[in-house]
């Protein structure tokens, strides 16, 4: 399924990044991808399922969420963290600022997919 | 032991300060956190000794981090910045003024990179303010004065979840005296956030649309008819109603977050919203304010600017500041790999970085100065671990409204840890020593 990607800051990822960012609050707070309760229907899987969220820039496999912050159909939402920057746009466009926020993505359900810890992540660059 | 009551601390996490903390501690441990919000009471939590906290320097030797003492981490720091031909520094928003306004100085030695975390978070911002200026005010007075708050690409319930109960929302201010009843609350977001949930008007806009609503705002405010029924996925008619609403309030403020800054657009959505303030100044009193992430990020761009002229985006190469976000900025220079050492201190930027940009950080020299483990520290050839600003250190740091509040200590940083501003001075003595100067 196709759908808009942005990505931002929460409260659980504030939390997590405080002293915990090697361990599992991170992944918990970081590792979810927040569908529209609508869009998560027709994904047709389990809250929690393993989802593999795909642009031009790269995947990454994280839990599949229902948003409480919706209704907001066609967009996911990837907390900050490097599950996100993974897969956004690096483009800077002359500012400095990468796109971090507005990229197309493709969603598919992968039942057994491995999520990936943020150093197992950050090893994997090198 | 007696336990210790601290009253009054300032919390350093978010650009908000709140400056009413309640601190408990026994045994130089705290076990009580009074009156901050959740993400300021894990990370006064995280200053006790844990796994998750390095309390000696770390050198990597065949691949392992190792524990060393803090001269033989000092001096291959020192090494790695004094034999470099173009060391990126990168952070120092999460720590004091007077660590930056050290690192001005070591930078400037090395002829290196000088950006701070300002560059992926309101860069585009000071981009946009630096054209067009910035009408704003203190948070003090939106307090007291605020009956319109708009908050635009910004969710505070989340990023500064105090914010809207000590300054814009719920408190009650001197004209405001019936707090949350005496002001309307608008948000601008393309998600229906807990922001705008408790918000009077949520203004759905389609995401990386925000130029385009800021420009029919203008165009309605001076009286243009649009000849489209939606502007930006917002029906006319809402837009309409919304300018009525900013044109009739008696004080009115825009905060606005990272969804004008990293969406498509970027410094002209903001320059856009400012030129809509400044506009809507004809009509009634309107101000602006950027809704800062790190603590001390404001205080980073206000100490390089006093120091440079520049407020992040620094080039030493030529032996006097240059300034080019897009070029110097830490995320390009990285894409480029333009650079030969990496500085990062109080960030991870292995996290917080595109993956490009972090593939080629890793594959050069990396120096972390950080007391807690993260992606960066534990990627990083050397780790310094300082003691905790504003929690085992003193210092000064800028509100997001750029009011400078004095950092407390309330603990004792694991022995032998120095404050940040220790560790560069004695990494600028021993670079100057090393460079014959």
């Amino acid at each position: 399924m196709k759908f808009f990607l942005t990505s931002g800051r929460t409260i659980d990822q504030g939390v997590a990044l405080e002293g915990q960012k090697l361990g599992r609050e991170n992944i918990k707070a970081c590792a979810i991808c927040e569908f529209d309760k609508d869009d998560f229907k027709k994904l047709d899987c389990m809250i929690g399922t393993p989802v593999k969220v795909t642009t031009k820039f790269g995947e990454v496999v994280v839990y599949s969420q229902i948003t409480e912050q919706g209704p907001h159909p066609g967009l996911i939402f990837i907390p900050m963290g490097p599950w996100a920057n993974a897969i956004i746009d690096p483009e800077t466009y002359g500012t400095g600022m990468p796109s971090y926020k507005g990229t197309d993505a493709e969603v598919e359900v992968v039942k057994s997919g491995k999520i990936l810890s943020a150093l197992e992540i950050v090893k994997s660059y090198k | 032991m007696a336990k210790v009551v601290k009253e009054d601390v300032v919390c350093p996490f978010c650009g908000t300060l709140c400056d009413d903390i309640k601190i408990i501690i026994e045994d130089n441990e705290i076990i009580e956190v009074d009156n901050a919000c959740a993400i300021g009471t894990a990370k006064f939590y995280s200053s006790n000794v844990s796994e998750h906290r390095y309390t000696k320097p770390m050198i990597r030797n065949n691949g392992k981090l190792e524990e060393a003492s803090w001269d033989e981490a000092l001096n291959k720091a020192a090494e790695l910045l004094a034999n470099a031909k173009r060391p990126l520094s990168y952070g120092w928003s999460s720590t004091e003024c007077d660590a930056q306004r050290k690192a001005v100085e070591l930078i400037e030695i090395c002829g290196g990179i000088l950006d701070n975390t300002a560059s992926v978070c309101h860069g585009p911002s000071i981009l946009a303010i630096q054209d067009v200026g910035c009408p704003t005010s203190t948070l003090g007075e939106y307090k007291n004065r605020a009956d319109l708050v708009l908050f635009w690409g910004s969710n505070p319930v989340h990023a500064h979840p105090r914010h809207m109960s000590r300054y814009s929302d719920f408190i009650r201010g001197y004209f405001r005296v019936d707090g949350r009843l005496d002001r309307t609350i608008i948000v601008v977001d393309p998600r229906n956030t807990h922001t705008a949930q408790i918000a009077d008007m949520h203004i759905k806009i389609n995401p990386g649309e925000d130029y385009e609503l800021f420009n029919a705002i203008r165009a309605i405010l001076r009286g243009a008819e649009l000849d489209v029924k939606k502007v930006a996925g917002v029906p006319v008619k809402q837009i309409k109603e919304l300018v009525e609403i900013l044109k009739s309030c008696k004080f009115g403020v825009l905060f606005f977050g990272l969804g004008l800054t990293m969406t498509k657009g970027k410094h002209r959505n903001v320059d856009a919203g400012i030129s809509l303030v400044r506009e809507l100044n004809d009509h009634t009193k309107f101000n602006l304010t950027p809704m800062r992430g790190h603590y001390n990020v404001s205080g980073a761009n206000i100490v390089f600017t006093w120091s440079t002229g520049y407020p992040y985006s620094i080039d030493f190469s030529k032996d006097y500041p240059r300034y080019n976000p897009g070029e110097f900025s830490a995320v390009d220079i990285l894409k480029t790999n333009d650079f030969d050492v990496t500085l990062v201190i109080a960030s991870d930027p292995a996290s917080n970085f595109p993956k490009d940009a972090v593939i080629n950080m890793l594959k050069k020299p990396l120096i972390s100065i950080e007391p807690h483990k993260t992606p960066t520290s534990e990627m990083a050839d050397i780790v310094l671990p300082p003691a905790i600003a504003g929690i085992e250190c003193e210092g000064t740091a800028y509100r997001m409204d750029k009011i400078p509040l004095r950092l407390r200590k309330v603990k004792n940083a694991p022995e032998g840890c120095m404050a940040d501003a220790e560790i560069v001075e004695k990494l600028i003595e021993k670079v100057k020593e090393l460079k014959g100067e």
